[in-house]
């Protein structure tokens, strides 16, 4: 077992540095990127000590390296959309991105294990097919529509939630210390921030965990079904425990652990949408941002992105592989 | 028993099956199973009807003389609610018939999802039986490349591919493919190691089949099962990507496409016109809806040991 993990993680940087080979060549496929950094007028000395800044008149492989250099020195380059170092632009923006995302994880984990277990206690009857079709919903649900969707009815007709982030006015009103507004809101003791933090995220919220509900719920009603078989349920229903208490106290919680992996899985899916999602609600976080870059050609963001995605699912799926492997190690060195 | 009488006397026409026969009889079996629980049921008649749309589209709508993927402009009802005579879901604020777009955006979506498909299944199928059939350190090296396109994230990597290419339908489709065919290079090899120790194979290669002939008539078609699953559900995760790639504004502007109807039509909302994009996108889903549930079909009757993984 350790020497898997030993494994795994000696292969890590090499898999990373591979993608990123593979993603920077393919940002330089189309051309020079020097296109979003030029503003009309621009005299041909001027284009020339741009090249020269940002290494675009070195061969391929040259670039490449000083980008990685950079990397190393904690630079990004330089994102054309947002007129700053994509390092610094990053980390104004993740605070948003991670807030919105921790709450669609949130929401798709509380469905998904709630429906799991209603799903598996009706096994094969209507609501427990209604479930999945429910679930099979979210893996096909395209998020662009579902959130525009959710936007004509709650927003525009019924007015019941705003779109954006916050109310400039009640923004502005507090201090911004972590740049989690939930969190900045409480440190303020300001319930009305609190309270407009949160009504600007349901919408969002809702839309992106929609789409990893599916995979709790499935995981979390094959694994409780597999625990209801086993031989220590019949012990506790034979000690005459109510069925209610049996699912919920003991099956239950021995099902959670193959699903803490999805949770994982749900991360990374929910992180993809956010670009979409970001986009539609007027987020101001990551995938809004990188949404712009793609369109514009902003080429050092793109990459930058990609690479931080990669690296993120690359780092989430080892540590479901740990995980399970240590789970399941634990199971046998218990039998045995 | 008298119809177990019945029963033989009707018996000799086993003798007279010809292989087609058989295979066909075989196939009937397994479709009835397959099709006989009410959600794959209903995923495959939705499927029918989309495909039959996508088909007869020139008979259903007129084709726009620009151009049949064009958005028709009729500038005499613009913005439209839907149940206009003419315009039975409305129109958009350039003049644009909702329904044309749908009619003729499931035939693009058609062509995109086959495209995407046939171009990775392609890819894997030599990727994977290469590795599969040499093995050593080509297997090893392959299955390394695999690996490094099955960890990057399967949205954004095209969303970057395709925004590298520029905005066009078929960018999208190159985008789709160059992630999509690990999956099936990973399956291919798989189902090769696995019926190659098969008794079959080993009869053949014992009445002195061609190495060649061996894969063709009988590692290929057997290890096809689990494919097929796969296919069936990127039928679906194409047209749901492309789409997604459309909407962020990837794809022609004022082309009949779901994805782009849809992002045309955000701007509609604060002006209370909802039809422009809600009808594109249930679309989108309904595509994606309907391949999922005969693709989980499909993988619980032909590979059940990959059940809910």
């Amino acid at each position: 077992m350790h020497r898997y993990i030993a494994r795994r993680l000696l292969a890590f940087p090499f898999v990373i540095v591979a993608v990123s080979i593979l993603v920077f060549s393919l940002t330089r496929l189309g051309g020079t990127t020097i296109g979003p950094y030029l503003e009309p007028g621009m005299t041909d000395q001027e284009i020339a000590a741009l090249e020269e800044r940002f290494n675009l008149d070195e061969p391929l492989p040259m670039q490449y390296l000083a980008w990685l250099g950079g990397v190393f020195r904690g630079e990004l380059g330089w994102s054309a959309v947002a007129a700053a170092p994509v390092t610094v632009v990053f980390r104004q923006k993740i605070a948003a991105s991670i807030e919105l995302g921790v709450a669609a994880v949130l929401w798709a984990v509380t469905l998904g294990v709630g429906l799991g277990t209603f799903a598996a206690r009706r096994r094969n009857r209507l609501p427990d097919q209604l479930s999945s079709v429910f679930a099979v919903g979210g893996a096909s649900m395209p998020t662009f529509w579902l959130g525009i969707v959710l936007l004509i009815i709650f927003w525009a007709y019924l007015g019941w939630f705003p779109h954006g982030r916050s109310d400039p006015d009640i923004w502005s009103s507090i201090s911004h210390p972590t740049g989690f507004y939930v969190i900045d809101a409480v440190v303020a003791g300001s319930f009305q921030a609190l309270k407009d933090a949160v009504w600007h995220m349901v919408l969002p919220a809702l839309t992106l965990g929609y789409a990893a509900v599916g995979i709790v719920t499935r995981m979390m009603r094959s694994s409780l079904l597999e625990e209801m078989g086993k031989d220590y349920v019949d012990a506790a229903r034979a000690r005459g425990l109510p069925e209610r208490l049996v699912v919920r106290r003991h099956a239950r919680r021995n099902a959670f652990i193959p699903t803490i992996t999805v949770i994982g899985l749900s991360i990374g899916i929910i992180f993809e949408g956010s670009v979409v999602v970001e986009t539609i609600f007027g987020w101001p976080g990551l995938g809004n941002w990188m949404a712009d870059s793609v369109l514009s050609g902003d080429q050092a963001t793109t990459l930058a992105f990609v690479i931080f995605t990669s690296v993120l699912f690359l780092t989430i799926n080892m540590a479901v592989d740990v995980t399970y492997g240590y789970l399941d190690r634990r199971v046998v060195l218990r039998k045995s | 028993m008298w119809f177990q009488a019945v029963r033989v006397e009707k018996a000799p026409h086993v003798f007279r099956d010809t292989p087609f026969r058989v295979k066909t009889r075989r196939l009937l079996a397994t479709a009835k199973e397959v099709f006989s629980r009410v959600s794959t049921a209903f995923g495959a008649t939705l499927i029918i009807l989309m495909l039959g749309m996508a088909i007869f589209a020139p008979l259903l709508v007129e084709p726009n003389a620009r151009g049949a993927y064009q958005m028709p402009r009729d500038l005499s009802a613009v913005a439209v609610p839907p149940g206009t005579p003419g315009h039975p879901l409305g129109t958009t604020r350039l003049g644009g018939d909702v329904l044309y777009g749908i009619v003729w955006g499931s035939r693009l979506s058609l062509q995109l999802s086959l495209y995407v498909v046939s171009g990775a299944v392609l890819i894997g199928l030599i990727v994977g039986s290469t590795a599969g059939l040499l093995g050593g350190k080509v297997d090893a090296f392959l299955m390394r490349v695999v690996d490094i396109f099955l960890s990057v994230p399967e949205l954004i990597f095209p969303l970057a591919i395709a925004a590298i290419l520029g905005p066009s339908f078929i960018n999208i489709v190159v985008a789709l493919a160059v992630i999509m065919w690990a999956r099936y290079a990973r399956i291919i090899r798989s189902q090769i190691l696995q019926v190659r120790e098969e008794d079959y194979v080993e009869a053949a290669r014992a009445i002195g089949d061609s190495r060649f002939g061996i894969i063709r008539r009988d590692i290929l078609p057997n290890s096809m099962a689990p494919v097929a699953v796969q296919a069936t559900l990127d039928m679906g995760h194409a047209v749901l990507f492309g789409a997604t790639l459309a909407f962020i504004g990837l794809a022609v502007a004022g082309q009949a496409e779901w994805g782009t109807l849809v992002s045309e039509g955000q701007a509609d909302i604060i002006a209370g016109r909802w039809w422009t994009s809600t009808f594109p996108g249930a679309m989108v889903f309904l595509w994606a809806l309907s391949f999922n549930l005969v693709g989980d079909g499909l993988r619980d009757v032909l590979d059940p040991r990959t059940e809910g993984r």
